[in-house]
């Protein structure tokens, strides 16, 4: 395995801490209210909710954050169980199988279901995380500025690629993203680029600024279009606890879509969107009563929902041990830990082994928490689902605005904040995939640097796509990531013709 | 023709980019096209994406064009037009009179375009007790200094 585990130990330790007890409780609860209301999930919550991490010490930041997002999931699994509306896209396969228990009166017992799913996933996941952080940490060292460059276009293909349907509309995504990371004076010659004159813009259009824009203004003026139709009708809770059929029903499908989740996380561009869905449908195929699914089949709630938690403590592997985000969410996170000062990336393990396993022991007692939360305090929990959206999304507003604040004390920002609001809401009408933007906009920075540099060591493109079997292997990659979609779709295609000809 | 606005909006950004890559001024140190070659990558990425993104828009002509038609549906116009005037005077408010005040009238003018004039004495309330425990909780818990 190659961890000593007295670090582990040692990291547990620190992060039963009661400071840090506090940090996840507080996290935890946070991130259920905000990934409760519908439209806004962990990527909103952690981008509102940044500005609270100022001054803390970076490893309290990361569990508050990491907190955050898995409170979010809980939370979003909770709208689309009660209200049949999903918080994000990790939470959609949630409804297929929990809305209809809640509406058999069995709101409760799904309630309890996917949060004892989601820890189980979450801890599976934890243990993949402490067998695979380290060698992929130890196998990054190798990395020079060209593989860290292909790997970051191999990244960015990838989430490109899975915007599902809309690949053009992904590299334009990603385009506007990268040419925002390209604004401001260049860091190696000192040249002024696209400033259009203004000091403020020399120093960059601060990325967070553009995260809070897209994720809390945009997601909101969103919602303001859908404010007046009318949610699906609420259910009572009904009973608290599942039963031992229940049980007996979900187990299996819960441990099996745990490590799937967890490898779908670590994978570039996937995250927990995608992993629940394919769980879903993974489970629907093996089971011995498919016709379940869909009425209210408890393993069609418990799979997913193990799975989406899985994946979501394996996307921060990449994001710590490579420095490369593989999701919206641990970009936004990423963004925030590099502004405390804190440079994840292979060094991290070697530097600050503490806080590392503090952070990942922090995650263990974080979805032990959350759980004890959403069952005990089930009814307080569908309090807040009553009150009135017309409510909190001005204050959802207010504080997009005081957290864009607090980044550079300058009302520049908060037009920067509105044109990417207004930005976020055209993209959302015109179903732009958001993802890759942000990545872009936070790796884009770093990616240009490693493109110059090892410009420098290989003469063209053809160089350094063949500088090492590492870097010919990224460039593979990129291309079956690339070519992904168009394949399937060919196999689709074929296969319904023959079907057709079968038929005929 | 509402369908060919983002498209072209996209390739025209790209030929401004690919212009501005080339104009910027050449570097002393190092590679004097250095800081050139990243923008001229990006604004051929748009430009190509936007040309495909167009002919997928051009085959898909006889399909009717959906995506804007929210924004111009019941109240939704008003909504996002009232917003963008209130987070505009906020923006010119916030540094002039300070924090508090133009937070609450920021909060008042979003919820009484929700909410309505009938829930008054909710609205004020809220907009009020926010703001004062958002000002606290800033200024003296996190010690962020507002203006």
């Amino acid at each position: 395995m190659g961890t000593d585990m007295q670090v582990v130990l040692d990291g547990f330790l620190t992060a039963i801490q009661p400071g840090n007890l506090f940090w996840i409780a507080l996290g935890g609860f946070l991130g259920t209210v905000v990934g409760m209301l519908p439209g806004l999930g962990p990527a909103t919550a952690i981008a509102l909710l940044i500005p609270i991490t100022f001054g803390m010490d970076p490893t309290s930041a990361l569990i508050l954050m990491a907190a955050i997002y898995y409170g979010a999931m809980y939370g979003g699994s909770r709208s689309s169980i009660l209200l049949n509306t999903p918080g994000d896209g990790s939470a959609i396969a949630a409804t297929f199988d929990g809305y209809p228990m809640a509406q058999k009166g069995q709101a409760g017992q799904a309630l309890a279901m996917s949060a004892i799913a989601s820890l189980i996933g979450g801890l599976i996941a934890v243990v993949g995380f402490i067998v695979l952080a380290k060698p992929l940490a130890n196998f990054a060292l190798k990395f020079g500025p060209a593989e860290y460059f292909l790997l970051m276009v191999f990244t960015l293909s990838a989430i490109v690629a899975l915007a599902k349907g809309a690949m053009v509309k992904g590299f334009i995504s990603m385009a506007i993203g990268l040419m925002i990371s390209t604004v401001g004076i260049d860091l190696q010659t000192g040249v002024y680029r696209f400033t259009m004159g203004s000091p403020h813009l020399s120093e960059g259009i601060d990325f967070l600024v553009v995260i809070i824009g897209i994720y809390a203004v945009g997601e909101v003026l969103y919602n303001f279009l859908t404010i007046n139709k009318p949610v699906g009708e609420k259910k009572s809770v009904g009973k608290k606890w599942i039963t031992k059929e229940q049980w007996k029903r979900s187990k299996w499908p819960i441990i099996r879509n745990g490590p799937i989740g967890f490898v779908i996380g670590v994978l570039p561009g996937a995250g927990g969107a995608i992993a629940s869905m394919l769980s879903y449908s993974f489970e629907k195929q093996i089971s011995k009563h498919p016709e379940e699914f869909g009425e209210g089949a408890v393993e069609g709630l418990a799979a997913p929902e193990s799975s989406n938690n899985a994946a979501a403590v394996g996307a921060f592997i990449p994001m710590l041990a490579m420095g490369i985000p593989g999701s919206g969410t641990t970009a936004v996170i990423l963004g925030a830990i590099v502004m405390l000062g804190l440079k994840p990336g292979p060094l991290l393990f070697e530097n600050n082994p503490d806080m590392v396993w503090t952070f990942i022991n922090s995650m263990f007692v974080g979805n032990l928490f959350l759980v004890i939360l959403n069952i005990a305090l089930v009814g307080l929990l569908v309090k807040i689902l009553d009150t009135p959206p017309r409510i909190l999304y001005p204050l959802i507003m207010m504080l997009a605005f005081i957290g864009t604040y607090t980044l550079g004390y300058s009302t520049v920002d908060f037009i920067i904040l509105i044109i990417f609001g207004f930005v976020g809401l055209f993209m959302k009408l015109l179903k732009f995939p958001v993802a890759p933007l942000i990545l872009a906009v936070i790796v884009g920075s770093d990616m240009e640097q490693n493109f110059r540099m090892s410009l420098i060591s290989h003469p063209d493109i053809i160089g350094i796509a063949t500088a090492s079997p590492i870097t010919i292997a990224l460039v593979i990659m990129t291309i079956i990531s690339l070519g992904f979609p168009f394949l399937s779709a060919w196999l689709m295609d074929r296969k319904k013709g023959k079907t057709s000809e079968e038929s005929m | 023709m509402i369908r060919y606005i983002t498209p072209l909006l996209s390739i025209v950004v790209g030929i401004a980019l690919l212009i501005g890559a080339f104009t910027l001024p050449k570097s002393t140190l190092g590679n004097p096209n250095g800081p050139m070659y990243f923008p001229a990558l990006i604004a051929i990425i748009l430009i190509l994406s936007g040309l495909v993104y167009l002919f997928q828009e051009f085959k898909a002509r006889g399909v009717k064009f959906t995506d804007f038609t929210q924004i111009r549906l019941g109240k939704s116009p008003m909504y996002l037009g009232v917003s963008l005037v209130l987070m505009i005077i906020y923006t010119i408010l916030f540094e002039r009179i300070g924090f508090l005040f133009s937070t609450i009238i920021f909060l008042l003018g979003l919820l009484f375009m929700l909410n309505g004039r009938k829930k008054w004495i909710t609205n004020i309330l809220v907009a009020v007790i926010f703001s004062v425990v958002t000002w606290y909780a800033f200024g003296t818990l996190l010690q962020v200094s507002l203006p």
